[in-house]
């Protein structure tokens, strides 16, 4: 059990159990949540990103992947990650 | 105990530190499966930023109607899935198969609430005549999250083949054990981004 709470995973498990939760306390924001808010979307954005980034590193391994797969996979993530803020703060 | 790859490559060590760094952790074919899958699912997120962002009262009114509790506890419930997995992973590598058995059977567990909640999300919607057809976010909202309840399905028989390798091997198969944790990780990967998308962003 404490090697389970020692390992590295458990940490990245840890890490993103808490952020997810303050993507969810940063989205029920102000007045209820439910008003238009950069702000709210650009910061629940990051921490999706930031999310699947420690999965792919960690759960995936591909930490330790060849340098094409690291390189592919963090693209991808960051191509998909500036479309969604690009159109999703673009809103009037 | 040196556990061998499919390669016959020697493994440095015992300590989860896995496939040599360089070699693709389990079989290439399924990373080329995933990045096809990310690349879809990638322009399907963009595509519904687009909408979002021509019909933002639509969608955030529409937002209302999702239950934020069930989008957090699947969350959870995925990433703990996960974390088994990885764990279980490890535990083969180390050859500790009796161990890796008990850590992808939890894993296993914990994916098979997910399709358990996403019923009770979407039943008393439909029943609620809430349905793909209502509006724009909820076509949306229905074909995504579906599709990647069809992924969780087909990643839970995938953890049924793992579980069912550990048991009756005597050494773990690790490409294969690979090969299933990557793709279980990839749905879990894929729901983060829908539930920020669908549940979190204003």
């Amino acid at each position: 059990m404490n090697a389970y709470l020692r390992n590295p995973l458990t940490y990245v498990w840890a890490l993103l159990t808490v952020v997810t939760v303050i993507s969810w306390w940063i989205s029920q924001g102000a007045d209820g949540g439910f008003q238009t808010n950069r702000m709210v979307t650009l910061g629940v954005l990051m921490i999706a990103a930031l999310k699947v980034h420690l999965v792919m590193r960690y759960f995936m391994e591909v930490r330790r992947a060849p340098t094409w797969l690291k390189r592919t996979t963090f693209g991808w993530l960051m191509l998909l990650f500036c479309l969604l803020c690009g159109f999703g703060l673009a809103y009037a | 105990m040196a556990i061998t790859t499919a390669d016959a490559e020697p493994l440095p060590d015992t300590n989860g530190n896995t496939t040599a760094p360089g070699l693709v952790p389990g079989e290439a074919s399924m990373w080329f499966f995933i990045l096809g899958d990310l690349l879809i699912f990638g322009v399907y997120f963009v595509c519904y930023m687009v909408y979002r962002g021509e019909h933002a009262g639509l969608f955030l009114q529409s937002q209302r109607h999702l239950d934020q509790g069930i989008g957090m506890s699947n969350t959870v419930v995925l990433l703990t899935s996960s974390l088994f997995v990885a764990l279980g992973t490890e535990a083969a590598r180390a050859g500790k198969a009796a161990r890796a058995t008990r850590l992808v059977g939890i894993a296993f567990a914990c994916g098979a609430v997910f399709p358990i909640l996403k019923l009770v999300e979407w039943l008393p919607k439909l029943g609620a005549g809430i349905t793909p057809g209502e509006n724009l976010f909820f076509m949306f909202y229905y074909l995504m999250t579906g599709l990647h309840l069809v992924h969780v399905l087909l990643g839970l028989v995938i953890l049924g083949f793992v579980l069912r390798s550990l048991r009756s091997a005597s050494t773990p198969n690790m490409k294969f054990i690979e090969t299933g944790g990557i793709y279980w990780h990839m749905v879990d990967l894929l729901w983060l981004l829908l539930f920020a998308l669908f549940y979190l962003i204003r």
